[in-house]
């Protein structure tokens, strides 16, 4: 048995295996293998090594992109490849040889813009042009603050120094704006205002100024907020309570209620909180996509428990905030539906002349019972005199009795003398 | 489909979801390549991350000199060879006990991996790297800063030094490269005096 070195390395057969050989030596090995049994056992060997190491699996992670990565993609952005000077087109390259020409034909434009422009801003009512750049000025303030100026509508001219909404909340006839219900976008359908009114009415007939007062806010709508009656019989009663009706019955209520009785005085009084509305519900999104992201992050947890209980840390300070805006919102939102109406009513009273006296025996058993109370009360009053000055009187009598004895037998002896 | 090289030039030029292809295909090797050389899954996944947002925060600089596969396991590997820095200088060699890398891990799993261990550290690096990565010789001599030829008598060596450790009862790890070699000798051997 001879032994000849073998044409095909086992190393390369391994690297057959492994498709690292070229075309040519491929094919040698495959022919070469055909027909070597010991090339066979090695290849089968190799291949077994394989096949047991690749029941070493890993579970794979979750398939969800984890916060790290993300926080670098947003901070690392990577910059739009810069173009190279060389690919760069100036305008005169892009216009060709007509550049002059189209030069002078912008500058002409231009300048017909800018005549006709004048001849219309003499002609047209300059007040509105100053006006309209007045609002423009007062608008380009904060990005927040435009919002809201957006939001609103356009306010209609004054009136004899008035704006709508004064001429309406003194002329009960003029319809205002529909306030839409708490909760909604009301933004979208004019200002918010926080309307709030005083009254204070005097009443001859008080028991049925307080039944008309109850009627008048069932027909409006309206509710009590808080509600006090005071004063006893023989004396004025009054009623102050807090009354809610919706923004836009206020000035009817306003009215029915004033002939209940003599108006005594009035005030009403409206804020506007659109921009703070805008504001609030601004937040309110960004602290809603605040915890719709942490609660991703928390969803697909990938980190450390340090930075998983962070995150539910910061879940719930989110959380807490939302609900705090929330209420806020809709306490707005409430305020600016339903007007608040502060109503006091004063009875008118005037004291009557007692005619008819009390009967004797009434009397009588009165001053016995006078009596009686008098004397337990003049009992209770000694006890209560006793007790509770009782110790400091002994105490007194004891340090005063020896000194007040001498006096008393020097008076004694004097006198006797 | 896309190649890597192509997806990592459209994410420097600004492409977001160019990057998410590329996470989407090398999330999970990029996790298998750590889980098999570190304790702890937590850990494995974390260092996944921290690849992927070393490559993020390099973008600017890539180039498209190797295949991007390449130039994400050096990443990897750098990550890696820190990690193991960090172990050995804060735990004693003892407590660095191995952990299987599945939860329920079958036998033939620590069979194996017990068998890894066995095997000088260059040549189970270069092993793993070929069997559980897939990276080409050449990928693996540049990782590694060796010559091809290295890598691959390296690789030749760490498999039939693996058949032995895998086969204790028949075979010892020693003989089994040159039993190889002197099996397929005599085979042929053998074949040309019939």
């Amino acid at each position: 048995m001879n032994k000849i070195i073998h044409p095909i390395e086992p190393e390369e057969l391994m690297a057959y295996l492994d498709g690292e050989l070229t075309a040519d030596q491929a094919t040698a090995t495959a022919a070469h293998l055909g027909e070597c049994t010991g090339c066979q056992g090695v290849v089968a060997d190799l291949r077994i090594v394989s096949q047991n190491l690749k029941t070493w699996k890993v579970e794979l992670p979750k398939s969800a992109t984890p916060p790290a990565i993300a926080t670098a993609l947003t901070e690392n952005r990577p910059a739009p490849r810069n173009v190279s000077p060389a690919q760069r087109q100036s305008w005169r390259e892009v216009l060709g040889q007509h550049w002059p020409t189209v030069a002078w034909a912008g500058t002409a434009a231009a300048v017909l813009l800018v005549v006709f422009g004048a001849v219309r801003f003499i002609g047209s009512d300059a007040n509105n042009v100053f006006s309209q750049v007045g609002s423009q000025m007062e608008n380009s303030g904060s990005d927040r603050e435009r919002l809201a100026a957006s939001l609103r509508p356009p306010q209609a001219a004054p009136v004899n120094g008035r704006n709508f909404e004064q001429f309406a909340q003194l002329s009960p006839g003029v319809a205002q704006p529909k306030q839409s219900a708490p909760g909604q976008d009301q933004t979208a359908n004019g200002p918010m205002i926080i309307r709030t009114a005083d009254l204070s009415l005097i009443t001859k007939e008080f028991d049925k100024a307080r039944a008309n007062l109850e009627a008048i806010l069932k027909r409006h709508r309206g509710y009590v907020g808080e509600l006090k009656v005071g004063g006893t019989t023989g004396s004025g009663r009054s009623l102050a309570a807090t009354l809610r009706v919706p923004a836009d019955q206020l000035d009817a209520t306003l009215t029915e209620i004033k002939t209940l009785g003599r108006v005594e005085s009035e005030s009403q009084n409206g804020q506007d909180v659109t921009s703070q509305y805008v504001d609030l519900q601004a937040r309110l999104t960004n602290a809603r996509n605040t915890e719709e992201r942490l609660t991703d992050l928390l969803r697909n947890r990938t980190g450390k428990l340090s930075d998983v209980l962070e995150v539910e840390r910061e879940l719930d300070r989110v959380r807490g905030e939302i609900e705090q805006m929330e209420a806020e919102r809709k306490t707005m939102a409430s305020q600016v539906s339903f007007a608040t109406l502060n109503a006091t009513i004063r009875e008118d009273y005037k004291a009557q002349l007692q005619v008819v006296p009390p009967s004797t025996s009434t009397r009588l058993s009165n001053a016995a019972v006078d009596g009686y109370r008098s004397m337990v009360d003049g009992v209770v009053d000694l006890a209560l005199f006793l007790l509770s000055n009782g110790p400091s009187l002994l105490l007194w009598g004891a340090i005063l009795f020896m000194p007040a004895r001498v006096v008393w037998k020097k008076v004694r002896r004097s006198f006797a003398a | 489909m896309i190649s890597d090289e192509a997806l990592m030039l459209e994410f420097q030029g600004g492409s977001h979801p160019a990057f998410e292809q590329l996470f989407a295909r090398y999330r999970g090797p990029l996790y298998g390549f750590f889980r098999r050389r570190l304790n702890g899954d937590l850990r494995a996944e974390d260092l996944t991350q921290e690849t992927f947002v070393a490559v993020i925060r390099a973008s600017s600089q890539y180039e498209q000199r190797a295949l991007f596969r390449t130039y994400l396991y050096g990443i990897a590997m750098n990550l890696l060879a820190a990690e193991r820095r960090k172990l050995a200088k804060d735990s004693p060699p003892d407590e660095q006990a191995p952990e299987p890398a599945t939860r329920e891990a079958p036998d033939s799993v620590l069979w194996i991996r017990q068998a890894l261990e066995k095997l000088d550290e260059s040549e189970r690096e270069i092993l793993m790297l070929r069997e559980y990565e897939r990276l080409s010789y050449a990928e693996i001599a540049y990782l590694q800063s060796l010559p091809v030829n290295t890598v691959r008598s390296r690789l030749f060596r760490a498999r039939m030094a693996l058949k032995g450790h895998l086969e204790p009862e028949r075979k010892t790890p020693e003989t089994a490269a040159s039993e190889a070699r002197e099996n397929a000798g005599l085979a042929h051997a053998e074949g040309e005096a019939i």
